[in-house]
């Protein structure tokens, strides 16, 4: 298969993931990597009721901020594809195709617990955008089809 | 593609540099130009994931029960498994991330490192991932991911060393009693990750053979156990989750689901406009009601879904709308997770198992309000004396432009030379006829 099968490593090397805040912006953005210094360009301001406002490049922005429901967190991630020596050496089993399936890592860059939505001039209506309904509607919902009795309750 | 992405790489950093030359209290001089370190090859992708998968949880790839297709799924020993869903926006609306770190310090301007190096320092950087995709790993009934190995088995079990050569090549067949490994090797499984997993994991081995309890009838063959599919069972497996589902009635069902397929599956078509028509569509709905008195109440006048002068011609009674849901909910399970040979036998299982649940009162509802509409439809286009309805309206417009057209071609061909000449004249400063022949004011 192309897709490895992935470790997770939440957390960093240094022993804590450093907290951030993704902003979803109305635009897309044709660069991936880092974009510092960004405070002259980046500069929300979040006022009493929630709502941020921003200006990114002369327009108005208005962000919605969104707290990922209980029991979820956020990361930042990077995958990298396993290293081609296998990591346990041999095994005895015979299973027939390869020994050992290559496990590749999913290293995490940073951690959050909530993420703004940004719209032009007007805050997203949650009942339209996908992100929100994705993280409200959706994460709800398949905790209870998913969701099965006794054996593993430890489930949720 | 390339173009764009160095326009669009540059502009900010021009921008920046632009406002601090103007600011002039920030960390580099005015001359200072930001060159962006070059897009990263391996892009970071952002999750949303459950708190308690550890850090032995596994990512791995299996064919989706339905679509058949390579998908990822997370695996934890303790927690369980977890599907991704990835959320991204419709193309008309192109999203990207800005992750900013919440501790924001000023680092000074990296010039292109290697990728090693930028992976070191994206920890407190503020980066931008064009790709606005968010996944979202919830929790997920590894029964799915068997489903279709419990009921192929039987037609590839004819590989496998326990089935007997007395296999016959029906679906309806018999199916034989397996082993979860002869299962698992009817799934399409690659890369043998689930294969793998249950193999290095007991824990997940033992969900998953909850699971297939649940909905299998099992012997035990010495010391292991033989599964085999059953699908009464499965289907009660299924409706138990529709049921979950839709559990607390109002508001169980997300918003916009219950919205779409709810609420406007059990609407009756909307009368309004003359009285007349009304009442004969309302009374027509009235006796009906009566004779069918299980399947909605009367008429209710004043409460129209449409709201405003319109009211509906009939309303689904509570127990119809539950049983919507739950037939919403079903469906859902089915079309999301299940391949469509067995949701149809599911579904055909669950209309034979009328004690498990009755959905004969919807049935009759929506028999009624499919001749409803219909005839709601036949009025709208017989009776031309009514108020067009709105989708109408648009089509109205059209034939009345179309018309006007038709007029104007008309006049102008009966139109005489000079007429047609003192229309090309600039008439604007000079007084109308009509005007004189005012009252004076």
């Amino acid at each position: 298969m192309s897709q490895p099968m992935l470790s997770l490593k939440p957390e960093a090397p240094s022993g804590n993931t450093p907290k951030a805040t993704p902003h979803l912006l109305p635009c897309r953005v044709h660069h991936t990597g880092s974009v510092d210094p960004v405070q002259s360009f980046w500069d929300p301001k979040a006022d009493e009721s929630g709502t941020g406002t921003a200006y990114f490049r002369g327009r108005k922005l208005q962000g919605k901020t969104v707290k990922l429901p209980e029991g979820y967190r956020g990361i930042v991630a990077v995958a990298s594809p396993p290293e081609e020596p296998s990591r346990r050496p041999e095994e005895p089993e015979v299973v027939d195709l390869e020994a050992e399936a290559p496990l590749g890592t999913l290293q995490a860059q940073a951690e959050f617990d909530e993420i703004v939505v940004w719209g032009h001039e007007v805050a997203v209506d949650g009942a339209a955008d996908p992100y929100l309904r994705g993280a409200e509607e959706w994460l709800a919902l398949a905790d209870k089809i998913h969701s099965y009795p006794a054996t593993t309750a430890k489930e949720k | 593609m390339a173009r764009t992405r160095s326009k669009g790489a540059t502009a900010p950093a021009s921008k920046g540099d632009k406002k601090t030359s103007s600011s002039s209290s920030t960390n580099n001089s005015s001359s200072s130009v930001y060159s962006l370190p070059a897009c990263s090859t391996n892009p970071p992708k952002l999750f949303i994931l459950p708190k308690t998968a550890s850090s032995s949880a596994r990512v791995f790839t299996l064919h989706h029960p339905r679509y058949n297709k390579p998908t990822r799924y997370l695996v934890c020993p303790s927690a369980g498994f977890f599907e991704f869903t990835t959320v991204s926006p419709p193309k008309s609306a192109p999203r990207s991330w800005l992750i900013q770190p919440t501790t924001s310090t000023i680092t000074t301007t990296t010039t292109t490192t290697t990728t090693n190096d930028e992976d070191s320092n994206n920890n407190n950087t503020t980066q931008t991932i064009q790709s606005p995709a968010l996944h979202l790993a919830t929790p997920y009934d590894p029964l799915f991911l068997l489903l279709p190995a419990l009921f192929s088995s039987s037609t590839t079990s004819s590989s496998s060393p326990t089935s007997p050569t007395t296999h016959q090549p029906q679906e309806k067949q018999k199916r034989m009693f397996l082993s979860l490994e002869d299962h698992l090797d009817a799934l399409p499984d690659p890369a043998r990750h689930l294969a793998d997993i249950l193999h290095s994991t007991p824990s997940a081995r033992e969900a998953v053979e909850a699971r297939l309890r649940a909905v299998c009838d099992v012997v035990q063959a010495g010391d292991e156990s033989m599964y085999r599919v059953s699908e009464a069972r499965v289907v009660r497996e299924v409706l138990g989750k529709a049921r979950r589902m839709v559990q607390g009635g109002e508001g169980s069902l997300p918003g916009s689901m219950e919205e779409r397929f709810v609420r406007r599956e059990l609407e009756a078509p909307v009368v309004g406009g003359s009285v007349a028509s009304t009442e004969t569509v309302g009374s027509l709905a009235d006796s009906q009601v009566s004779t069918a008195s299980t399947a909605a109440t009367s008429v209710t006048d004043g409460e129209g879904i449409g709201g405003g002068e319109v009211s509906s011609a009939m309303t689904a009674s509570e127990k119809v709308v539950k049983l919507q849901r739950l037939r919403v909910a079903f469906n859902f399970i089915c079309s999301s997770y299940i391949a469509p040979a067995i949701a149809e036998m599911l579904k055909g299982q669950l209309a034979k198992e009328t004690d498990l649940v009755d959905f004969k009162p919807l049935d009759e509802y929506l028999a009624q309000l499919a001749k409803l509409r219909q005839e709601a439809a036949a009025a709208r286009t017989t009776d031309f004396s009514r108020k067009r309805m709105a989708d109408e309206e648009a089509d109205e417009r059209a034939e009345k432009r179309r018309k006007m057209e038709a007029e104007e071609k008309a006049k102008k061909a009966s139109m005489s030379r000079g007429v047609k000449n003192l229309m090309k004249v600039n008439t604007s400063g000079m007084k109308k006829m009509s005007d004189f022949f005012k009252k004076k004011a």
